[in-house]
């Protein structure tokens, strides 16, 4: 076994293995489980058992795969395509504002949130015409948050706008 | 076959009252609307526009999906044309033979081909299934819970190693979506299981939330990722999407031959719409005369795997109406809209609620009838839609994507289930995980150990009743032969490539 392992693989090693520990976890979590009495001839133990097992062994088979060079490749590219090293940069961009979206939703409203929410993602992707873009994402958010609440009844948190938007 | 004939005229009754047919109308057109957008696969379509479904009646919120169900798959086919990004993988060969056509300045035609043919493929396969499923949904009420488990074990099987490059990669998206599916309390015991304390875990994972983060949010993760925005160029329509005489002649049968492949490759689970519709351009092309066509846009190229892949999508349904077994993740989410209506997919359905099954395959032959009339001369507003800038694309999608995950519950533990998903759904970009194993799994993952616990309990605790009997030996026989039949193919390959 060749242990040269490229930058890519690397990454892929971390990722296969934490399957292989994803599957020990289940098995954990399965073992401290508090099982009720009287249960029935299959326990509640059994499934779960059976799915960390698989779960391993597919982390387990997947990591001899990486070791020995056969690396994924990303659908949509060819295998040997040149290796583009992820921008943690932009994704984090993007991660943020979903985790915004999720913080503000029930304290600013849906309105505030989506509208942060549209932003951040374009600008994320490289949009940089910051009136423009608020424009188009508060208008965003003002179609949907009407078209779901008045349209389809969809009850949305309307946070600060509750007074404004109820009555008018 | 006369009992069927009538239902489906019932169903027809159903389906043709003034609002139905409105739902049937604004369907179609969300459905395309989503579908176009790049990037959005049916599936996705489908999660996305859930909740739009949810304000509505049972009826005319499954004639409204049957609708989209088609449109998105039309919608994707236009945009595979126009600007060669594939939405999903059965789009692949379209985005291949049609976007060569549509650079040769035939965009109309291709588009017209597409449209046509899966037009008649659907409405051959709607027919097929409208007669097929009745029938296995009969066969199905005789299987026992030990029959019942072969056939998702095989499904899991197909699913998992038959999608994507390679095969260990397809099960390790199975396992994922098993330990998704055990989150929560088991339905029998009520034992908590994965849950760390969390209320609101115990109900377990919203499927509809796993299918829109991992598509929607695991893609522009990893588009931001990468990074590489180059902008697409839509190709221009020159005149009308329509088609001469003579791309008629050349259509016809790649129409006819494409959903008879389609379609039993989507009533057995063979692994999504990559294989059909790969094997109808290889037929296609080892049948042409105008072999020298292929690969520079020749319209059979196109015309087949067209009519395939959507005659697959109608095939697909057969095993999830009758069976209750989704084996596309367009098809799960199908299933998971029965669902959101109390409405559970299985042999019985027929008897339980004829009038929803029919009314729903009544409408699969409307919706499928007004694409046809909305789509070919509403053809500019949908490639208006192509010109949406890639931000404001991904923008709208995280953030209704986000919407659809909040509104099935209005609570926020779905919102954070959706970026947790999401990040799981980079990596298996990342790293080639094919992302439809996943959904099989925690859909199908708490159906397995059901009629596991159910074939057990009949035996009293003894195992063999796993294998009793000969439904489930015929299942696992060809389980044996799909696992080891590729095993086999390479290890020839191999041989001859050392000779």
């Amino acid at each position: 076994m060749i242990l040269k392992i490229s930058k890519q693989g690397k990454g892929e090693l971390v990722f296969a293995g934490s399957l292989f520990l994803l599957g020990i976890f289940v098995a954990w979590d399965t073992s401290r489980m508090d099982v009720p009495q009287g249960s029935s001839i299959v326990s509640p133990q059994t499934f779960p058992y059976m799915v960390a097992a698989f779960t391993s062994l597919v982390g387990f088979i997947l990591i001899l795969d990486v070791l020995r060079g056969r690396l994924g490749t990303p659908e949509g590219d060819e295998p040997g395509d040149p290796f583009v090293g992820a921008n943690f940069k932009t994704m984090a961009i993007i991660a943020a504002a979903i985790a915004l979206h999720v913080i503000l939703l029930e304290i600013a409203g849906y309105v505030i949130a989506a509208t942060v929410c549209f932003f951040g993602v374009s600008y994320g992707f490289g949009s940089r015409r910051y009136l423009k873009d608020l424009g188009i994402s508060l208008a965003f958010a003002l179609v949907v948050y009407f078209s779901f609440t008045k349209g389809l009844n969809i009850n949305l948190p309307s946070g600060f706008f509750e007074g404004v938007f109820k009555n008018g | 076959m006369g009992n069927s004939f009538a239902m489906l005229m019932d169903g027809f009754q159903t389906a043709f009252t003034p609002t139905n047919l409105m739902f049937g109308l604004l369907g179609t057109f969300l459905g395309t609307l989503v579908g176009v957008l790049p990037g959005i696969g049916p599936a996705l379509a489908i999660g996305l526009l859930l909740p739009v479904c949810l304000t509505v009646n049972p009826t005319s919120a499954l004639i409204m999906f049957a609708a989209i169900f088609y449109g998105a798959m039309y919608g994707g086919s236009t945009t595979s044309i126009l600007l060669n990004t594939p939405g999903e993988s059965g789009s692949v060969i379209t985005a291949l033979e049609g976007n060569k056509m549509a650079k040769a300045g035939r965009a109309g035609a291709a588009l017209a081909t597409a449209a046509i043919g899966s037009f008649v493929a659907g409405t051959i396969a709607t027919l097929l299934l409208a007669f097929g499923a009745p029938w296995m949904a009969d066969v199905a009420l005789t299987i026992q819970p030990a029959g019942y488990l072969s056939l998702i074990i095989l499904a899991f099987a197909t699913v998992g190693t038959l999608l994507g490059s390679s095969r260990i990669r397809g099960l390790v998206a199975l396992a994922v979506g098993l330990v998704i599916g055990l989150i929560g309390a088991d339905l029998q015991s009520g034992a908590l299981r994965l849950t760390f304390g969390n209320m609101n875990a115990i109900d377990g994972i919203e499927t509809v939330t796993v299918i829109v983060a991992i598509f929607a949010l695991g893609e522009a993760l990893y588009l931001a990722s990468r990074h590489t925005l180059v902008r697409t160029e839509v190709l221009e329509m020159k005149g009308k999407a329509w088609m001469t005489r003579e791309d008629f002649r050349r259509s016809w049968k790649p129409w006819l031959r494409g959903t008879a492949i389609g379609f039993p490759l989507g009533v057995i689970p063979a692994g999504g719409s990559e294989v059909p519709t790969f094997l109808s351009y290889g037929v296609e092309k080892a049948l042409s005369k105008n072999k020298d066509e292929f690969g520079k846009g020749a319209i059979e190229g196109v015309a087949g795997p067209e009519a395939a892949n959507n005659a697959n999508a109608a095939g697909v349904l057969v095993p999830m109406l009758a069976l209750g077994l989704p084996t596309s993740a367009t098809a799960a989410v199908v299933l998971v809209a029965f669902q959101s209506f109390n409405i559970q997919p299985g042999p019985m359905l027929f008897q339980t609620s004829p009038e929803i099954v029919w009314g729903l395959i009544a409408s699969l032959f409307i919706g499928n009838a007004l694409l046809l009339v909305l789509n070919l001369p509403l053809i500019r507003f949908w490639v208006l839609l192509l010109k949406i800038p890639t931000h404001y694309l991904y923008a709208g999608i995280t953030t209704f994507a986000l919407l659809g995950a909040y509104a099935l519950n209005n609570s926020t533990f779905d919102l954070q289930v959706a970026l947790a998903v999401g990040f799981i759904g980079y990596l298996f970009r990342r790293f080639g995980v094919p992302v439809t194993p996943l959904i099989i799994g925690v859909i199908l993952g708490p159906l397995a150990e059901l009629q596991f616990k159910r074939a057990l309990q009949i035996s009293q605790g003894d195992w063999h009743i796993l294998i009793a009997g000969g439904f489930p030996k015929i299942i696992y026989g060809i389980l044996l032969l799909v696992i080891i039949g590729p095993l086999v193919w390479n290890f020839k390959k191999k041989f001859a490539v050392k000779k």
